[in-house]
């Protein structure tokens, strides 16, 4: 598996956009467009952080993950650049800990445990070990998340039931919508 | 209100041994007292901007912690007691205050509102700000009245912090507990968890009334909310200090591991006194004194140290033959050591810089001066330098250099002339016996005149050196 991973990674890394074996095709992975000063994440263990399981680089390493702290339930809150369309999503964790149960919300600033069920999700998830086993990238319903400035992750439990949840990595799939393309303008600058 | 001066005299870096302010010292020697603005240090101490989530990353590092904080102040008729100076109620009032001009400091970006647990129900005096006027005004005209309500308080408290602005920030509560707390244990270790899971860290502040378990309900609370030592409790009896002096050095002041460099010069000064300063005079109450005093201690050592190099210079003078023998630098330095000792006994409280190295650099900037006095100025500061660190480079130095004094060595002729001196030097190198025949020959043939001299006396060498 890790073996497996790793060369993937390797090949993404020089040039993102090409899409490796996982990335559904005219997409992007859209790591690239987090606005990471505001990555929030509710729940989790200070040792074991979001960016392990966020960042290009940490998130390919195994050994790295998000961990829950107090129980099971973890809440992602992942604001980006610009306005994104959401794809699909990848999420990758041991078998026994891995998400189960996964909510996504677009555009919910302030969410916090209390008011979770507040809103009606706009993708639910229910992930399988396989899922987490194969770290294939799960389609999302593409109509809800054609305007993305932010995403809400709830991961309501985990596989086992146990009071830890473990996340090795996410990844989003997706576009950007057409704005101003930052990418873009440095390649312009660089000329 | 004796205390509120608190963060005013604190902005100042305290003690001298702390990292910060030794650091000003080394880049503003020279400013004038007008420069001690408080504005100057404290771009020191500020915290370096770090990687957007490396706050979260490592609590408690040697980053300021960015921080929005909620205080809760307890203003309910329990306050009215007096058994901390004046009242319990002005005491918290001093220590809020102070912990705001703590907060709000140590990293420009953190925020700090204010609410109160009593009166009409639990009331947000000010949202999270960083304006610290808005969160001393506030502060004016309470009413003391009611009970508090600790649990409404604090999940008020939470609703507060969820809303910040910055996401950045992370979230902490503090709240004073002067008045008995009527939840439940289990109840508020409910909270505690909540509190947790919302990453929202807890300082209490527990004084006044101790009846009905109240420190033991307080600690389960501490307890549940707890994450990787974020949070903390303090224990303060009436009578002791004041209740801001207590505060001042337990961690909801200092921060994790004292993160804060105001928060722990201010305890650090509040702790010491004035014993532990220099010139026995603490530079937070009079810097203008401090610095004077270290400017002319400054200048005596380089007078000192000038007299001493000079006396050194004076005394080594016959040395250089002695150094050109080839022999080690061991003679040299003994030499140059006792003449030094009048300055280096001043320099105990110097940062410590290695002996050896400033010893041996001083020889070699005399055997330079000396070898090269009548030839080439050779004595170069920057090739001293180098030669501290390598010791083969260094004798290879002093040979370059004695060449160039041996070449043009007309009033190096002159020393050799002095038969008594010559005797002195030869006695004191190792294993040369002055009365030795052969070395008299050389002595008496020396003692004739100029032109052959020289040639005998780069002969003499010879001998010596093999003997050693």
């Amino acid at each position: 598996m890790a073996a497996n991973n790793a060369p993937a990674a390797a090949a993404a890394a020089p040039a993102p956009a090409v899409p490796a074996t996982p990335v559904p095709r005219g997409q992007v992975d859209l790591v690239d467009f987090i606005d990471w000063s505001s990555v929030e994440c509710l729940n989790q263990d200070p040792s074991h952080s979001i960016v392990n399981a966020l960042k290009q680089g940490y998130r390919d390493d195994d050994g790295l993950y998000v961990a829950s702290d107090s129980d099971e339930q973890l809440l992602i809150h992942i604001p980006f650049m610009q306005v994104v369309k959401l794809h699909s999503a990848l999420f990758k964790g041991p078998e026994e800990d891995g998400p189960k149960t996964i909510k996504l919300f677009s555009n919910k600033e302030h969410m916090g445990f209390s008011n979770v069920n507040d809103y009606p999700p706009s993708d639910s998830l229910d992930l399988s070990s396989n899922h987490l086993a194969e770290s294939k990238p799960v389609q999302l319903k593409y109509v809800k998340f054609q305007n993305v400035r932010s995403l809400t992750i709830f991961i309501e439990d985990n596989q086992s039931g146990s009071d830890v949840s473990k996340i090795q990595k996410i990844a989003l799939y997706g576009t950007t919508v057409d704005t101003t393309n930052m990418k873009d303008l440095k390649k312009i600058e660089e000329h | 209100m004796g205390r509120t001066d608190g963060p005013k005299w604190a902005k100042h870096p305290s003690s001298l041994e702390s990292g910060p302010f030794l650091e000003w010292k080394a880049g503003n020697i020279t400013h004038t007292p007008a420069h001690f603005a408080p504005d100057s240090s404290r771009t020191i101490l500020l915290p370096k901007p770090s990687h957007p989530l490396d706050g979260r990353n490592h609590i408690g590092g040697a980053d300021m912690v960015l921080e929005a904080t909620m205080i809760c102040i307890d203003n309910s008729e329990w306050m009215r007691n007096g058994d901390y100076a004046p009242s319990r109620f002005q005491a918290q009032a001093d220590a809020v205050n102070l912990i705001c001009g703590a907060k709000t400091q140590s990293n420009p970006e953190n925020t700090v509102g204010v609410m109160t647990m009593a009166g009409k129900g639990v009331r947000v005096l000010v949202t999270p700000t960083s304006d610290l006027g808005k969160i001393l005004a506030c502060m004016h005209g309470l009413e003391v009245g009611a009970e508090a309500n600790l649990a409404a308080a604090i999940q008020v408290a939470q609703l507060a912090l969820k809303h910040r602005q910055n996401k950045r920030q992370q979230q902490r509560i503090i709240a004073f507990i002067g008045s008995p707390v009527n939840y439940d244990k289990k109840v508020l270790e409910t909270i505690g968890k909540k509190l947790k899971k919302n990453n929202v860290a807890l300082d209490i502040v527990d004084f006044g009334e101790t009846d009905d378990e109240k420190p033991e309900k307080l600690e389960a609370l501490i307890s549940a909310v707890n994450s990787s030592d974020s949070s903390h409790i303090v224990h303060v009896l009436p009578g002791e200090n004041a209740l801001s002096d207590v505060l001042i050095s337990t961690p909801i002041f200092t921060g994790e591991e004292g993160g804060s460099g105001f928060a722990a010069s201010a305890a650090a000064a509040a702790a010491t006194g004035a014993a532990g300063f220099e010139f026995d005079v603490d530079p937070n109450v009079d810097p203008e004194l401090a610095l004077a005093l270290r400017l002319s201690m400054e200048e005596e050592r380089a007078r000192q140290e000038a007299i001493a190099k000079k006396a050194a210079e004076e005394s080594s003078g016959a040395e250089n033959k002695d150094h050109a023998s080839s022999s080690n630098t061991d003679s040299v330095m003994a030499e140059a050591e006792p003449a030094s000792n009048a300055a280096s006994d001043d320099k105990k409280d110097q940062p410590k810089e290695d002996d050896d190295a400033q010893l041996l650099q001083k020889a070699l900037a005399m055997s330079m001066e000396e070898g090269s006095s009548g030839a080439a100025a050779v004595a170069d500061a920057a090739m001293a330098e180098a030669a501290v660190d390598d010791q083969d480079l260094a004798l290879a130095l002093q040979m370059s250099v004695q060449d160039a004094g041996v070449s043009g060595q007309a009033d190096m002729s002159k020393v050799f002339e002095d038969r008594s001196f010559v005797t002195s030097i030869l006695n004191s190198l190792p294993g040369v016996d002055p009365n030795d025949p052969s070395v008299k020959d050389l002595l008496a043939s020396l003692h004739g005149q100029g032109e052959q001299e020289k040639k005998e006396d780069k002969s003499s060498d010879k001998p010596e050196d093999e003997k050693k």
